[in-house]
């Protein structure tokens, strides 16, 4: 089975050491892992800021440098939001390959569970006490809800109870600049909420910076990591058992 | 309309709640945390996927045939002895009101709570016809003694704490500071009554106003609404054109619905279906009784081939109650009478877009409010809709545009794009960064995203162990 | 042309390209189906006005309810009386003005157990309905309907100028969300279910 990667611009630039742990991942789960050359960003920020003919242009070319693929797997609820519900409506003409794109594109845990059938990766989470924050693409555009959860209690993490777990963290793209007062205050409702934990996790790198920046301008906070990486520190115990 | 703040203060508007009122914040968050707890039991009750898909569609039919469905209205409300007006702006619709007051010489008014009326700047206008005009709904008579505009479509005061109140109170009817809220609600009760009996007009706004018989449909849990539309001798309602639905048996749903996403209950304490003033065979209620259907921007929002869906809306505030962005200061932040994700998609149709912006960007587009609509309005759509006007009328940052559109350009050149990726780890952030626009904001609150050593191609290139 | 007119020619003009949408047809009120069947609805229109706060009587005829009322209404000084209450049902204790009474004892037209509401009608005497702090309302059991929507349909041809449906003492949870009740309609409610066994 081939998988291709697409890192997204977050990724690619601020998690990259996650993107690679998603292709261990994907590796150890006997996956052949490649990277579509001439990956840039899906074009979110641009369609969610209205600027639409930036956001076409990004998409069209995403959909060209996604072309010859059997499924395409994202560190990203988000951006796999953008190319699996708002692709088909930005690219015009090419709306069928849009939706084919669409039916092959997949959030990395989202893959795991549904696609591969995963249920377990491994040991490597027994004991950790972790939170973990739904992202909105992920959880309302995906519908990916159960998929992280699962995963990371199967690695025998405690997956806490934290009533703000669903809402939005305050990132928005472009509207945690622009709005930074609403936007710190979203983050820090999240951050006042939170039980003891060891780590916070998320889809989203977007999010993780927000919830980390926060926390670190605060100087307080748990660790944040990407799932990706929690993901591979869970299933590594099992490559070497 | 209110002399505290507009949309176009939205930002300094809502830093200054979050920086000097953290109460106004905290009252927020644990307000409308109890509001979604029951609307979630509420709607767990019930088939919701079900229910708002009927709302949702008999909306969308009453609004495709809203024109007979107007003139049906306004036959029904007729052929009952209601005198139909039509007013096209907030000003015609006070026209008709003025008109009303001095026809019948009104001294004194018992008002319902209406955010149509509030939109419309009813009561400022009756006071300057020099007519006391007393709000009669808990939340609405106490923002009328702090001389504020209501924060919440439902909760007027869900901004203020106990201690507001019972300074509040003490301060205008001599309850004890450390009074109960018992004690507080009894001295409002007693005040009000007198106004109730003395009234010569009696204002509501209406919910929904039924074609079929010409019901106006009102919900509320007081009785407030009950009296101001039964003793005085004159009752004007003041209804937007959007709330027609067309049989009276619809009101079965709708009531359920509105009252169930608004509140969590199964239905408002209480609820009136008036068709009428006073028929010779009854003992009281209004000699007199007048519909305004009001326009004021709506056939403007009917225009819009995407925007049209906002005005399904019923008012019920549970947009509101869930939005991130308005759990964190409140309505008084948008600057408007309607605030959160609803009041974000109809500003732009009633006010025009330029005075509209920021609002519908003060959203991170989460889209938990799409979640809850009971009649499914397609909120985060709707926002981005009017991103998009908005970008195309020139009413965003330029600097944002250069930049947006040059991130978009290099996102097609990938060589291009790593050209600028490697400049992003040169520049100094952590110390120029608060200077830059756009990434200024960003440092304000939290401390700069450290780059990857090596970002993920270089780390492709090199093989992944 | 008026305002009416321009109004209406806006609507026109705007719908001009619109798909219209059919309307969906009754509503049903759909549960889920893990819910537990309602039963029997004056039992769900008892249990839904208690748990809103309200009091239930139930009594076989109306000889009882004249025997009950008479029990009660030894608390009260004065009563204001709903024009379609039989005479019958009439408390034995002096009549005053509907603001001045301490207890409104009213006929409800019907009633509708699956929201627990008492059906007013403008008919019976709206001040009656709303100003004595105590309020008794009147029910008999053959026009308890278990739907809103059959409620409706029940009352559809022969409108009043005004229906108040009534479903528990009046309230507020206004400040500081805390619940309070009698705000500005009667604080106690007391529905009287004639024509069943207690």
């Amino acid at each position: 089975m081939r998988v291709s990667l697409f890192a997204t611009c977050l990724g690619d630039q601020f998690f990259a050491e996650a993107c690679a742990d998603a292709v261990r991942l994907l590796r150890q789960l006997g996956v052949d892992v490649d990277v579509p050359k001439g990956q840039t960003c899906c074009g979110q920020p641009a369609y969610n800021a209205g600027r639409r003919a930036d956001a076409v242009s990004m998409a069209q070319y995403t959909l060209g440098v996604l072309r010859d693929t059997d499924y395409v797997v994202l560190p990203s609820g988000s951006c796999a939001g953008m190319i699996r519900c708002f692709y088909p409506g930005l690219v015009g003409a090419e709306a069928d390959a849009a939706r084919a794109l669409a039916a092959r594109t997949f959030e990395l845990s989202q893959f795991v569970v549904e696609v591969l059938g995963v249920a377990r990766l491994g040991d490597g989470l027994r004991g950790r006490r972790i939170a973990y924050h739904h992202s909105c693409h992920a959880l309302r555009e995906l519908g990916v809800r159960e998929a992280p959860v699962s995963l990371l209690a199967g690695c025998g993490a405690e997956v806490v109870e934290w009533k703000a777990a669903e809402e939005c963290c305050g990132f928005g793209g472009l509207f945690s600049a622009k709005l930074p007062e609403v936007s710190a205050a979203m983050a820090d409702h999240k951050l006042d909420t939170l039980p003891e934990i060891d780590l916070v996790t998320s889809t989203d790198g977007g999010c993780l910076l927000q919830l980390g920046g926060r926390a670190a301008k605060r100087r307080t906070g748990p660790p944040f990591r990407h799932l990706a990486s929690v993901l591979w520190d869970g299933a590594r115990e099992a490559s070497r058992a | 309309m209110s002399g505290h703040g507009t949309p176009g203060g939205y930002r300094q508007q809502s830093a200054e709640t979050i920086r000097d009122r953290p109460q106004t914040r905290q009252s927020v968050l644990s307000g409308t945390d109890r509001a979604n707890d029951h609307r979630d039991h509420a709607y767990a009750d019930i088939d919701s996927d079900r229910w708002r898909d009927w709302g949702r569609d008999v909306k969308t039919h009453a609004l495709t045939h809203l024109d007979r469905y107007l003139e049906e209205a306004e036959r029904s409300l007729e052929a009952s002895g209601v005198r139909v007006h039509w007013a096209e702006t907030a000003a015609d619709a006070l026209t008709v009101l003025r008109g009303i007051v001095r026809e019948h010489d009104v001294k004194s008014v018992v008002k319902a709570k209406s955010m149509l009326t509030e939109e419309l700047g009813v009561n400022e206008h009756l006071e300057r016809l020099a007519v006391h005009v007393r709000e009669t709904d808990l939340g609405e008579y106490i923002v009328q003694l702090l001389g504020e505009p209501p924060s919440h479509i439902v909760a007027p005061v869900m901004h203020l704490s106990l201690d507001d109140c019972r300074r509040l109170f003490h301060e205008r009817l001599g309850t004890p500071l450390d009074g109960d809220p018992e004690t507080l609600v009894a001295a409002a009760r007693e005040a009000l009554r007198e106004e109730f009996l003395a009234a010569d007009l009696g204002i509501s706004g209406g919910n929904f106003l039924v074609a079929e018989t010409g019901t106006v449909a009102l919900i509320e849990n007081e009785g407030n609404i009950r009296l101001s539309t039964s003793l005085p001798r004159v009752y004007v309602a003041f209804v937007g054109i959007e709330k027609i639905v067309p049989r009276f048996e619809d009101l079965a749903g709708f009531i359920q619905l509105t009252t169930r996403a608004a509140t969590g209950q199964a239905i408002g304490n209480y609820v009136s279906f008036i068709q009428g003033p006073r028929t010779d065979d009854e003992v009281d209620g209004p000699e007199e009784m007048h519909v305004v259907l009001v326009d004021n921007g709506r056939t403007g929002l009917l225009a819009d081939d995407t925007a049209w869906e906002a005005l399904r809306c019923v008012r019920c505030g549970a947009c509101l109650n869930i939005c991130p962005v308005y759990r964190q200061t409140g309505g008084h932040a948008y600057g408007w009478t309607y605030s959160g994700p609803i009041g974000a998609i109809i500003a732009p149709g009633l006010l025009g877009l330029e005075k509209s912006m920021p609002l519908p960007y003060a959203s991170s587009l989460c889209g938990a409010c799409a979640d809850v609509c009971p009649v499914r309005i397609p909120i985060p759509e709707l926002l981005v809709h009017w991103r998009e006007r908005a970008v195309d009328a020139g009413l965003t940052s330029k600097v944002e545009g250069i930049g947006l559109a040059a991130f978009a350009a290099a996102a097609a050149h990938p060589t291009l794009y790593g050209a600028g990726a490697a400049l992003l780890r040169l520049a100094p952030w952590q110390s120029a960064g608060r200077a830059l626009p756009v990434l200024g904001g960003w440092m304000q609150e939290r401390t700069a995203p450290e780059p990857s050593p090596k970002n993920f191609r270089a780390l492709w290139r090199d093989g992944i162990e | 042309m008026s305002a009416r007119e321009r109004i209406l020619e806006r609507v026109r003009d705007a719908l001009r390209e619109r798909e219209p949408g059919e309307h969906p047809g009754a509503f049903e009120g759909w549960r889920p189906s893990s819910s537990p069947s309602p039963g029997n609805p004056i039992d769900l229109l008892a249990s839904m006005l208690e748990s809103a706060g309200a009091e239930v009587v139930r009594l076989p005829t109306e000889k009882a309810a004249t025997s009950w009322i008479r029990t009660l209404t030894t608390e009260f000084a004065s009563v204001t009386i709903g024009v379609t209450v039989p005479r019958a049902l009439h408390p034995p204790i002096s009549t005053r003005g509907s603001h001045e009474a301490e207890l409104g004892v009213s006929m409800a037209r019907a009633a509708i157990a699956e929201t627990g509401s008492l059906l007013m009608d403008a008919r019976d005497g709206r001040r009656s309905q709303l100003l004595a702090p105590t309020h008794v309302v009147i029910v008999r059991a053959e026009n308890v309907h278990e739907t809103f929507l059959e409620a409706l349909r029940s009352v559809r041809d022969d409108l009043p100028s005004a229906i108040g449906l009534h479903s528990g003492p009046s309230k507020s949870a206004d400040i500081a969300q805390t619940l309070v009740t009698g705000v500005h309609g009667p604080g106690r409610l007391i529905a009287v279910v004639i024509g069943v066994g207690s």
